[in-house]
Order: C-alpha cells, then sequence, then structure tokens
C-alpha cells in the first residue's frame, strides 16, 4: 500500500513518522496532566475518552505507525495514573480490567480503520484523477479529429468548386477540337491553370499533414509508369529513357505518393531542358533505400539557386513560364511525409539531377 | 447506342455530357442529385450511368449503393484526383469503372463502351480478350496461339482480370476472387503472383496495369502484330 498522500489539504501534520509520533506523545502527556487536575470532579473514567479522541483526530491525519504507538502509550498512560491503584500496572476492580482491554481494542481497532480510509480515499482521489486526465486527452483528440475533418471538408469542397469549371473548359474545347488556333491557346491555358490548381491544393494538403502514406508491395516499375503517364504529351518531345526497376524486387511503398513526387521533377525537367534532349529516369536500390535519380541535359541549377529550390514559391532567376514554384516543394513535402527525402545538384557532365531516396521493405521473394 | 442516364449536381457538366453522349448517338436522360436518379433509373431503364460521386445531400456512393440493390446497370463514375479511397469504395459498391476529371470525351466514351460489353449469362468456359483464350473449365490460357504456363494462383488472377478485360478491378476484388478465404496478407502474395503473371505475359499485346492505390486493368492492344 502506498503511504497515503493528500495532495489536496494542506495538513499541518509534520512529515515523519517519528516527527507525527513527538507530537502525539506531547499531547497525550498534555492531556493527561490536564485530566489529572479535573480528576476529582470527573472520574478515571474521562481521561480514557480524552485520549480516544486525541486518537480519532491523530488518526484522520497522521499515519498508521504513530497513531498505533500513540493508542499503546496512551492505555498505559490511563492506567498507570488514573486506574486506582493509581502509579502501579495494576488493576485492582475486574470492571476496570475490562475497560482497560476495551480501551485497547477501541483505541487500536480505530486507528487501524481510520488509517485504512484514508488509504482508501487516496486512491479513489488518484482515481479520479486519472480519469480526468484521461477525459482530458480524450477530449484533445476529438478537438483535433474534428479540425482535421473540417479542414479535410473545406479542402474537398474548394477541390471540387475548382476542378469542375476546368473540367467543363477542358471537355467543352475538345468537343470544338484544337484545330482553331484560339481553341489551342486555350487549351494551353486551361492546362495551365489546372496544374496550378492542382499544386496550390496538394501543398495546402503537404503543409497541413494530410498526406497519409499507405504502403504497399509495389514493382517500382509500376510507378515509374504512374509517374510518366499523366505528361505523354509534355514528355514527348523528349526523349525518356526509363533504367533499373525491372530489376529491383517488390518494395513496400506508397506507389501513388512517390509516383506524384516524380511527376514533379519530370515535369521541371521539360521546362528547363530543351527539347530533343534526353530525361533519364534510374532506379537502383541501395541497402533498403530505394533511390531514383531524374536527369535532364538542360542548363542545370544555378549554383546560388541550389539552397532555395525545394522552397515555396521560390523561382530561381531566368525560370521559364509555366512553373508554379510549387511542384518542387511538394515533391519534397511528399518524400519527407514519406520518411525519404530528395535532392537536388548537377551533374558533372551537364544537366540537374534530382535524387528521391527512400527507405523501404524488401520483399524476400 | 442505348439510353444513358447522367446523375450530377453541375448543370453544366451535365449539358456537355449530354452533347458528347448525344454526338454519339445516345438517348439522354438526367438527374441533379441522388434520389431523383434513383427514380430516372426507375423510369426509363438506361443501359448505362454516370455518376458524379460528389452529389450533395446523398452522397453519390449512397446513391450508387440503393441502384445496387434492384439493378445491375453498368455504371461509370465520374470522380476527382486525390479520392482514391472512394474510388475504390465505389468500385467495390458495384461501379464498374471510373474516369477522373478532367476527363477527355475520347476516354469517358471508351470506358462507357468497354463497361457496357460485358456480363450477361455466360454459356461456354471459354473467355476471351484480344489475342488471349482462356479456358475455365480445363483451367488452360494460351495467348496468340500458344499455351502460357501458368500456376493456379495466376491462372485464377487472369481469369478475374480477363473477364473484366479492359475494366479496373480493385486488389480487394482480386483478393476475393483468388483466396475466398483469406489470408494473413494477400494484398502481399497478390503482388508476387501479379509480377509473376506479367513476366508470364511479356509483351504480346496483353498487359497488365496497375494503377496505384486502386487496382489492375488488363489492357488489350487491339492490332495484335501479324
Amino acid at each position: 500500500m502506498n503511504p497515503p498522500t493528500q495532495p489536496n489539504h494542506p495538513s499541518p501534520a509534520p512529515p515523519s513518522p517519528e516527527g507525527q509520533l513527538g507530537v502525539g506523545i506531547a499531547v497525550l502527556f498534555v492531556l493527561a496532566s490536564a485530566c489529572w487536575g479535573v480528576l476529582p470532579y470527573t472520574g478515571h473514567m474521562f481521561a480514557a475518552l480524552v485520549f480516544l479522541l486525541a486518537l480519532v483526530l491523530a488518526g484522520t491525519r497522521w499515519n498508521r505507525g504513530p497513531v498505533l504507538t500513540m493508542a499503546v502509550i496512551g492505555a498505559l498512560v490511563w492506567n498507570f495514573l488514573f486506574i486506582p491503584p493509581q502509579f502501579t500496572f495494576h488493576i485492582e476492580k475486574p470492571a476496570d480490567g475490562v475497560m482497560f482491554a476495551l480501551f485497547f481494542v477501541v483505541a487500536l481497532g480505530m486507528g487501524h480503520l481510520i488509517t485504512r480510509l484514508r488509504a482508501r480515499e487516496a486512491a479513489l482521489e488518484q482515481h479520479h484523477l486519472e480519469r480526468e486526465r484521461l477525459l482530458a486527452e480524450k477530449h484533445r483528440a476529438e478537438l483535433s479529429a474534428e479540425a482535421e475533418r473540417l479542414h479535410r471538408t473545406l479542402l474537398d469542397s474548394v477541390s471540387h468548386e475548382l476542378k469542375t469549371p476546368i473540367t467543363i473548359i477542358r471537355t467543352a474545347l475538345e468537343g470544338i477540337g484544337t484545330g482553331n488556333p484560339y481553341a489551342a491557346e486555350i487549351d494551353t491555358a486551361s492546362r495551365r491553370l489546372q496544374r496550378i490548381v492542382e499544386n496550390l491544393l496538394e501543398i495546402t494538403r503537404v503543409e497541413a499533414d494530410a498526406v497519409k502514406p499507405t504502403p504497399d508491395w509495389c514493382e517500382v516499375s509500376d510507378v515509374l509508369e504512374a509517374a510518366v503517364a499523366p505528361f505523354q504529351r509534355e514528355l514527348a518531345p523528349f526523349h525518356t529513357v526509363i533504367a533499373g526497376a525491372d530489376a529491383l524486387p517488390l518494395l513496400k511503398l506508397d506507389g501513388r505518393l512517390v509516383a506524384q513526387a516524380l511527376s514533379n521533377i519530370l515535369h521541371n525537367a521539360t521546362l528547363h531542358a530543351p527539347h530533343g534532349s534526353v530525361i533519364d529516369i534510374r532506379a537502383r536500390l541501395n541497402d533498403r533505400v530505394l533511390e531514383i535519380d531524374i536527369r535532364d541535359h538542360g542548363p542545370g541549377i544555378p549554383e546560388d539557386a541550389v539552397p532555395h529550390l525545394f522552397e515555396k514559391f521560390y523561382r530561381a532567376e531566368g525560370s521559364p513560364t509555366g512553373g508554379t514554384g510549387l511542384g518542387l516543394a511538394i515533391s519534397r513535402g511528399l518524400m519527407r511525409a514519406m520518411q525519404g527525402d530528395i535532392t537536388a545538384a548537377n551533374h558533372p557532365h551537364g544537366g540537374a539531377i534530382f535524387t528521391l531516396t527512400l527507405p523501404v521493405r524488401v520483399h524476400p521473394d | 447506342m442505348g439510353k444513358a442516364l447522367i446523375i450530377d449536381d453541375e448543370p453544366q457538366m451535365r449539358r456537355l455530357l449530354r452533347m458528347v453522349l448525344e454526338s454519339r448517338g445516345y438517348e439522354v436522360c438526367e438527374a441533379d442529385e441522388g434520389l431523383r436518379g434513383l427514380q430516372e433509373a426507375a423510369f426509363h431503364r438506361p443501359d448505362v450511368v454516370l455518376l458524379d460521386l460528389g452529389l450533395p445531400g446523398m452522397g453519390g456512393i449512397e446513391t450508387l449503393a440503393r441502384l445496387r440493390e434492384w439493378s445491375d446497370v453498368p455504371v461509370l463514375v465520374l470522380s476527382v484526383r486525390d479520392q482514391e479511397t472512394v474510388k475504390v469504395q465505389a468500385l467495390e459498391t458495384g461501379a464498374d469503372d471510373y474516369v477522373t476529371k478532367p476527363f477527355g470525351s475520347a476516354e469517358l466514351l471508351a470506358r462507357l463502351e468497354v463497361i457496357q460489353r460485358r456480363r450477361g449469362p455466360r454459356h461456354t468456359p471459354e473467355i476471351t480478350a484480344g489475342a488471349l483464350k482462356l479456358d475455365l473449365l480445363r483451367h488452360e490460357a494460351d495467348l496468340d496461339g500458344e499455351p502460357l504456363r501458368l500456376t493456379p494462383t495466376e491462372f485464377s488472377i487472369l481469369s478475374i482480370l480477363t473477364e473484366h478485360a479492359g475494366r479496373i478491378v480493385t486488389q480487394n476484388q482480386i483478393v476475393k476472387h483468388v483466396w475466398p478465404v483469406q489470408q494473413s496478407d494477400p494484398a502481399e502474395g497478390l503482388r508476387v503472383h501479379i509480377s509473376h503473371l506479367r513476366r508470364k505475359l511479356g509483351d504480346r499485346g496483353v498487359r497488365v496495369v496497375n494503377e496505384p492505390g486502386i487496382g489492375y486493368r488488363l489492357e488489350i492492344r487491339q492490332a495484335s502484330a501479324p
């Protein structure tokens, strides 16, 4: 049993059991003197009741040891000083002997009961505090879940509102066909608008930690294919070379997020590299880390831009139009959400090289 | 071409879809929300349904579930990107396929055609898709006239994909077909079998395409090399 602690009662009780016992004995002697003074008027039973009262009071705040000791001392003092014949431990009348025994039993029982009661009380208090803490925790969790749900609902509805008109424009354009040069311009602009909207929504999601990876066993070639697929049109003027994926075992990763991170890098490459050049996508496994290089043969990254490349809305000097300044920030956000990362550098033989790294589980098959 | 029912809350979207579908010879009816969509479906008995997942009120999934209580009309779901879980939910509630907004009309019409070409009672134990032929009775498959040596699991996977050739099949649907009694992590085993299956199919006009987060689609290249 724990020593009963009473955080809520500003108890003046001496801290140590020895201190309690000292005070208890002092109190007993004071009371004994007082009773001695009034003995002629009250008889010797009065002292016993006074002692019992003192024990009850002590029991409400002190430890069990000192209280029980006080009970014993009180009984002896009462016997010695008050029970006739006085100043001996001898008891003459059988009735006094019974009284003395009863005093003992009552005092010890009281001390015992009271301390047990207090222990029970303290445990209850502890239980109550614990409950309160759990309730508060639950409440906090509910609040944050609610905030997240609200955020997602908002994002979903904004997403729906922005994407619907774009879908309408794009479907309608298809009806006209892009033979008309004006329609071709609208087509280009609407693609760009779509990209901006998608990027804005995605960066919001990334920054709100709303990206929850769900890793599953994947073939890396599927991931690369999914990354390239949405950019068939943008990649058409380039030679895209995909290597290394077929030799890799199954890996546990969120293919959709990796593909999305990759496709932003690819899009970036199509904006910077000259048409007709080669874009290399190379995947390899390096001690349970999947590494994917995307190398273009463009002008490379200006040295002063390298540290800022993945910052939101950062656009390197002389960047061609068509980018949102968000793509690379999103890619990094997605990779980091999966405990991976992304780095950029200039290749010694020219062009920029981006490397995605992702710790993965490797299938034993 | 048949009757198509459009259930979408955006009037402009409905108008456009109507134009696209009518240009292809479909007879079109519309509804702007789920309940009315169900009524229209009961009244007009369409041959195909286009259902927007982002319906207000009774959402797309709920509409689909209630439609499936009494109808097995082919349903194409219109969704936006980043709704993978909703797409999977729709497919497992009984949608036949989905297109993601913004979609091209060519893609839309092709999907509509694929989901209508299907099902019904089968009277032969053989299914074919392009150059692929499966005999469900003898558990034999051949591609371009050449027999494929498949394990029973691979055959089972290929049979559900072939039966739904050109259509998406969710990972869960494949797993339930192949292992009716659940394994520990069947998705993991599935990936392994599919990677083996792909190697055996090679590059001969039939491909198992993965759609991350959703499932697989058996893609048939129409003009097989002579």
